[in-house]
């Protein structure tokens, strides 16, 4: 289904990347996205964010490392979590941030790991505007998601047209740099944020996301837009 | 301009400079404590001598004391209300600090589990 050459994607050849995988009630989905991924990667760390179910273990018996939160914090901790749990692993040097509930796919970050290593870039984001608007995307999320891009200063500054895909893959320098602060959702912004200040070498590659109903039913509201807005206008006068 | 609309605005900016600037070291706190306690006492005396915050209050263009007062109360809120939030922002970090330091102490190998 992915149509990846199985020559060059053995689990040898990836075996200095490791898979963030931040989950919160992802059970039904998890194992299945997890073998999903292990099938090309071997080092994936799934991030349980206090669920009430057992997303956890079943994505420890798929395989993945399980860090536990012992309470619901929000994507961005959790993010935070997976990146500080994977960049004490020996070996690790390249990083990858994966959405649990099944809207990636794992040939766009094979695509974006050789793009990394072969451009020599610090860190390779998704864009859902690649070439052309994605069909499957609801109207209005289309319409939205690029301005919002444009609203946020950091993502004008490094030409980024879509700020918020949950797809990134980055090198140790990043993984080591990062110290998100948003909890939420947040992150996003502060993620591109911290790229801009610290002028890591940044490309966007253009991914597919599947909208199934499962992950629609799980994506956040638009009207959160609000919340990533202000929390980009606070940001900075924050205590580290 | 009244003088009124000039010292309101100048505070609304002065009291978001500090609040966005604030580190909230103990000198600042202290301040904070002698602010709170000239309050009380000009609260104590606008109830004993209500006819005076009308006379404070013409001086700056105001009609009344009492909408003086409440333009006063106006900008309490504004300050309290975004340094409440600006609080509970940062234990927010603290607690996911903390949450974090724990759920990386038990991180679990699958060869383990």
């Amino acid at each position: 289904m992915f149509g990846i050459n199985t020559g060059d994607t053995s689990p040898d050849r990836y075996h200095d990347v490791w898979l963030v995988v931040p989950a919160f009630n992802e059970a039904s989905v998890i194992a299945e996205v997890i073998a999903d991924v292990r099938t090309v990667f071997e080092h994936v760390v799934c991030v349980d964010d206090g669920s009430r179910d057992d997303t956890g273990e079943r994505a420890l018996a798929a395989g993945a490392h399980l860090v536990r939160h012992p309470v619901n914090l929000g994507q961005g901790a959790a993010i935070q979590t997976g990146v500080e749990y994977a960049r004490s692993r020996p070996g690790a040097a390249v990083f990858v941030t994966f959405d649990a509930d099944g809207q990636h796919r794992v040939k766009d970050v094979v695509r974006m790991i050789d793009r990394l290593v072969a451009e020599n870039l610090d860190i390779v984001v998704g864009t859902r505007f690649g070439e052309s608007a994605p069909q499957q995307m609801p109207r209005l999320r289309r319409i939205l998601f690029p301005l919002i891009a444009k609203l946020s200063p950091a993502s004008r500054k490094l030409g980024l047209t879509d700020a918020h895909n949950g797809l990134r893959v980055f090198n140790k320098t990043v993984a080591d740099g990062l110290n998100l602060t948003m909890n939420g959702m947040s992150h996003a912004s502060e993620f591109i944020a911290v790229v801009a200040e610290h002028n890591w070498r940044i490309a966007e590659e253009p991914v597919e996301i599947l909208y199934t109903d499962y992950s629609m039913a799980k994506g956040q509201p638009l009207i959160n837009g609000i919340n990533i807005v202000f929390d980009g206008l606070l940001r900075g006068r924050m205590r580290k | 301009m009244n003088w009124i609309q000039v010292l309101l605005i100048a505070s609304i900016v002065v009291l978001l400079v500090y609040l966005l600037r604030s580190r909230r070291n103990a000198q600042s706190k202290a301040w904070v404590k002698v602010g709170y306690v000239l309050f009380v006492m000009a609260a104590i005396y606008a109830v004993v001598r209500p006819d005076d915050t009308t006379v404070v209050a013409n001086w700056l263009g105001v009609d009344r004391g009492a909408d003086l007062m409440e333009y006063a109360l106006v900008i309490a809120f504004l300050f309290t209300t975004l340094s409440a939030y600006m609080r509970f922002k940062d234990l927010e970090l603290k607690y996911a600090q903390l949450a974090r330091a724990i759920a990386l102490e038990g991180a679990r190998a699958p060869e383990d589990g």
